[in-house]
């Protein structure tokens, strides 16, 4: 399976008291410090478990997203990304940890925000390409697997999926040992310089 | 896993085959607006009457407060209309006839949200279903869906007539005369796509309401309002129709005249359609801000335009779908899930009684009642909208509709069961109380995602909610009843001029700087189908709006007399009372004291006038030549497929069937009704554009009139059709076509010259 519109969310290890409309002065912030990457800001904070407050960009949103009334930054990867699986969920995962990492270094009111990394929710935003099944599950298992194991550095997790044909294809996935953003990070991060000295080209940009 | 296959190949034998075909067709037109072999301004407008709207800095730039970014889309200067860059997200505009839709369509709409927009399906004011923040890419895939379950996106936007709306309660209201869900579907059924509309300067709005007196379906603010009626003819109850013509909104509003007090309902479909002819021929195209039908009905006077309308009336051939549906109406009567039964006695869940008060409606049918599902701002998440199709049919059958107030309604409800309704709907936070009172504010998308918005009008209606909600247990019962809306700028999609208390987006300039304001509007009714408009008493700053709310509706607690209206109220102390009122509010401090004046609700930005763009509300004027010269064109890229696909026989005759195409948009220059018929199509051509010359080459003469018949004579000898036969067909469609644009192009700066010197006739005068 070519995995596209590959979907992570990391949860916030400490919701209570996290105005949604503070994400809106942060992102507003992140544009501003960019150049033109991010299109636009859209606040969904009055919805009940909703979308939050999202970050468009052309190439993927970045959102606190409040869906399943949890808080977490989804990261939603729209456009199409080339390479190998594996590289496409390396650059997924990395991407959304760092806007993780980002948030958690933003001086929000409230003191910092942290996300926990022993748990993430791996979507795939299109049903047509994998809808919820046991089939698609058995499809992506593999490589969700493995990038799994590269982010835990070998600790055991589990993986959670439950078939139902209407919801859009995810997996719970979560450690049994606590991990930081950072920690992940650097997981990946080793993992690629091992791979680096063996045949990945890391150099090669993952967006067509 | 096997291969994916597209959603055209899983779809289509859900859809029906005219909405397959459709979308195929503009799935090729964004093929060949990619390979730049349709104008922009035409592709605008063709997309435009799919649906697919622009969206606020899709011009490919965006004020971060500080400075102009040039976002980052990696379009390559393909753009999908004049300063709308292709790769900007857009938003969709979903039309749904009366607000219906059943569960099916609820799951579809949740999926697509989530798929291809932001995970919000968004209610506007026209009972229509919108997305934010959609690649045009995702479209074709995202109409197929909807087409599957048999909804169409086609001609939500653009120059023609727009969602046909209807009172949400109709078939289930105490005080209707009659159910005008059939009516408004027929009519909308009935207008869609019809040849009779497809060539308006403007948009045109229809709507049905069962009453006169309530305000559910606002007919008096359409351009053409219907109001169900019964009249006893020769001893027979007749029903018919209260019929009005040329209201509206917008900038300069207008209510709808009388037009005919009882129009019988075998007319309905045919005065339509002759007031649509009457509309295309004569309305406005040049200068949009004045081409809504509500300037032709009032520069030829109501008297005029009803004996116009009547006299194209007799010219129309008659076509049995007038009233066919006539036949039918009974199908139409909605089944209820379960018996009627009242709540006596029933378990009262905590906050019950709150919701119960505001958002349960009973209905005419003993025991049965109609509960609004209260949207905030007419957001739904995509879990929520799933989760409602599954509570829907545990309590109704497909009886659920969207509403002009932004939310849902579950008609035919056993009253008995509400209490288990308002569990469920609590449990996915959709218990919110207050339907239809001061606090369910409605508003546009403003500044979030219009191009043309000038303030943020759902940032304010936010601001109003949650100020209103806080208080709303306190609240004087009379000003409970009030309804606030907002519009981000004059154009009134929020409705402002119909609501007790509206306000509209402006900016005035202060100590050197933009800041963002609302003008006032008071004293608009909602009631009696949009009976009265508000008058606009001053400008406010944005921040202080809430403020001008406490104000005015404490006020009216105080000083009302006994059963006095809003309206009264505020026609009584006159608008210099109220003004004064407003005096201390309109201050702004200077920058540096309070810099929050200048910056929007929700938005963090200084405030700036710079994001504003160009707004395709109106649509580009695209002629119907010009849509047919876009169509011929899409039908010769067909043929190059064929042919590229080694079908030559096929190749031949859809390159000719290209050339009949542009031939008749060159006909229909100068004859607008020209039929489909090929022989009629070509005979019209010969006549009026070769005998005449006026299709001929300056260089090349008849030489590329002359491949078009050249083709139907060969076409004609049934010869063998090889490669090279083919592909010189294809280069001689491609030619005739060109020579089809060029002719257009002759004929409008013709039309331009003689427009101008009879200008010049008119004004000896000038200069």
């Amino acid at each position: 399976m070519d995995l596209q519109r590959i979907n992570v969310k990391f949860f916030v290890e400490n919701p209570d008291g996290i105005l949604l409309t503070d994400f809106i002065r942060i992102f507003n912030s992140w544009i501003q410090a960019s150049d033109g990457e991010y299109y636009d800001i859209a606040d969904y904070h009055h919805v009940h478990a909703g979308p939050g407050v999202l970050l468009i960009a052309h190439e993927a949103n970045i959102s606190i997203d409040n869906t399943g009334n949890r808080l977490g930054l989804l990261y939603n990867r729209k456009q199409p990304l080339s390479g190998n699986n594996q590289e496409k969920l390396d650059f997924v995962f990395r991407s959304a940890l760092e806007f993780c990492r980002r948030i958690e270094e933003e001086p929000a009111p409230q003191g910092k925000i942290k996300f926990g990394g022993n748990e993430f929710l791996f979507l795939i935003n299109d049903r047509l390409l994998a809808p919820n099944s046991a089939a698609t599950f058995r499809a992506v298992s593999p490589d969700l697997e493995k990038i799994a194991k590269t982010l835990y550095a070998g600790a055991e997790f589990l993986m959670d999926h439950r078939n139902d044909a209407r919801e859009i294809f995810a997996v719970k996935v979560k450690s049994l040992v606590h991990f930081e953003v950072l920690e992940l990070l650097h997981n990946l991060q080793d993992h690629g310089e091992l791979k680096k000295e063996g045949s990945w080209d890391t150099t090669r940009s993952l967006s067509k | 896993m096997t291969a994916v296959e597209s959603w055209k190949q899983k779809l289509a034998h859900l859809m029906p085959p005219d909405l397959a075909r459709e979308i195929d067709i503009f799935e090729t037109q964004i093929e060949l607006r990619k390979q730049g072999k349709i104008d922009e301004r035409v592709f605008a407008e063709t997309r435009l009457r799919r649906g697919v709207y622009g969206q606020r800095y899709d011009n490919g730039q965006r004020h971060d407060g500080v400075r102009v970014q040039k976002l980052r889309l990696p379009s390559g200067g393909l753009t999908k209309g004049p300063e709308t860059v292709w790769d900007a997200p857009g938003m969709i505009r979903i039309k749904i006839p009366f607000g219906g839709l059943n569960p099916e369509q609820m799951e579809v709409l949740a999926d697509l949200s989530e798929e291809y927009a932001d995970g919000i399906s968004h209610v506007t004011t026209r009972q229509d279903i919108q997305y934010h923040f959609v690649h045009i890419d995702d479209t074709p895939s995202l109409m197929r869906r909807l087409a599957a379950v048999g909804i169409t996106t086609r001609e939500a936007c653009g120059n023609v007539v727009r969602n046909v709306t209807a009172c949400p309660l109709a078939g289930v209201c105490k005080d209707e005369v009659f159910d005008v869900t059939p009516y408004a579907k027929a009519c909308s059924k009935f207008l869609l796509g019809h040849p009779d509309t497809q060539d308006f300067g403007r948009k045109f709005k229809i709507a049905f309401s069962g009453c006169k007196q309530h305000p559910c379906g606002l007919t008096s603010m359409h351009d053409m309002g219907a109001i169900a009626k019964k009249k006893v003819v020769n001893g027979e109850e007749r029903r018919g129709f209260e019929f009005y013509v040329g209201g509206g909104l917008g900038a300069v509003p207008y209510r709808a005249q009388l037009f005919n007090d009882f129009l019988p309902q075998e007319e309905l479909l045919p005065i339509a359609q002759a007031a649509s002819r009457v509309f295309a021929r004569l309305g406005e195209k040049r200068n949009r801000a004045r081409a809504r039908v509500k300037f032709l009905v009032a520069n030829l006077g109501i008297d005029e335009f009803r004996r116009m309308v009547l006299e194209e009336r007799e010219k129309l051939a008659a076509d049995p779908r007038w009233t066919d549906y006539l036949s039918r109406l009974h199908e139409w009567a909605e089944k209820p899930l379960k018996p009627g039964v009242s709540l006596d006695g029933s378990e009262r869940p905590a906050g019950f009684d709150a919701w119960y008060a505001t958002n349960v409606y009973h209905q005419e049918q003993p025991g049965y009642v109609v509960a609004t599902v209260t949207l905030p701002l007419g957001d739904i998440t995509a879990d929520q909208l799933r989760a409602l199709a599954d509570i829907a049919p545990r309590f109704v059958k497909d009886t659920i509709r969207t509403t002009v107030e932004q939310n849902l309604v579950f008609r035919w409800v056993s009253e008995a069961d509400l209490p288990d309704l308002y569990k469920a709907l609590c449990q996915i936070g959709l218990g919110e109380p207050n339907a239809g009172t001061i606090v369910d504010v409605t508003a546009c998308p403003g500044t979030d995602t219009c191009k043309l918005g000038i303030a943020s009008s759902r940032g304010l209606a936010r601001k109003l909610r949650t100020h209103l909600s806080e208080a709303s247990l306190q609240l004087d019962e009379a000003v409970k009843g009030l309804r606030i809306k907002v519009s981000g700028c004059f154009n009134s999609c929020g409705q402002h001029h119909i609501a007790d208390i509206g306000f509209y987006g402006i900016s005035r300039n202060v100590n050197g700087y933009t800041v963002p304001h609302f003008q006032v509007m008071l004293g608009g009714k909602f009631k009696d189908n949009a009976g009265a408009y508000g008058l606009p008493v001053g400008a406010v700053p944005s921040k202080r709006i809430p403020e001008v709310v406490t104000l005015v509706t404490d006020r009216y607690v105080r000083e009302r007399q006994r059963g006095e209206s809003f309206q009264d109220f505020i026609s009584r102390i006159g608008k210099k009372e109220v003004k004064a009122m407003l005096d201390g509010l309109t201050k702004v401090p200077p920058h540096d004291v309070d810099p929050s004046y200048y910056s929007d609700w929700g938005d963090p930005r200084e405030f700036t006038l710079t994001d504003m763009g160009v707004g395709e509300c109106a649509g580009e004027v695209v002629s119907q030549a010009q849509f047919t010269l876009a169509a011929s064109e899409r039908e010769l890229f067909e043929a190059q497929i064929y042919f590229d696909s080694g079908d030559f026989k096929k190749a031949v005759l859809t390159a000719y069937g290209a050339m009949v195409q542009a031939a008749q948009g060159i006909v229909k220059t100068q004859h607008y009704d020209i039929s489909d018929n090929e022989e009629a199509i070509l005979s019209e051509f010969q006549q009026r554009f070769c005998d005449t010359q006026l299709f001929y080459d300056k260089y090349a003469g008849r030489q590329f009139a002359d491949y078009l018949f050249k083709a139907r004579e060969a076409l004609k000898s049934r010869g063998e059709i090889g490669e090279d036969l083919a592909l010189r067909r294809l280069q001689e469609a491609q030619l005739f076509i060109d020579a089809a644009h060029s002719c257009y192009k002759k004929l409008s700066e013709l039309q331009s010259a003689s427009r101008a010197s009879v200008a010049g006739t008119a004004s000896p005068g000038e200069g």
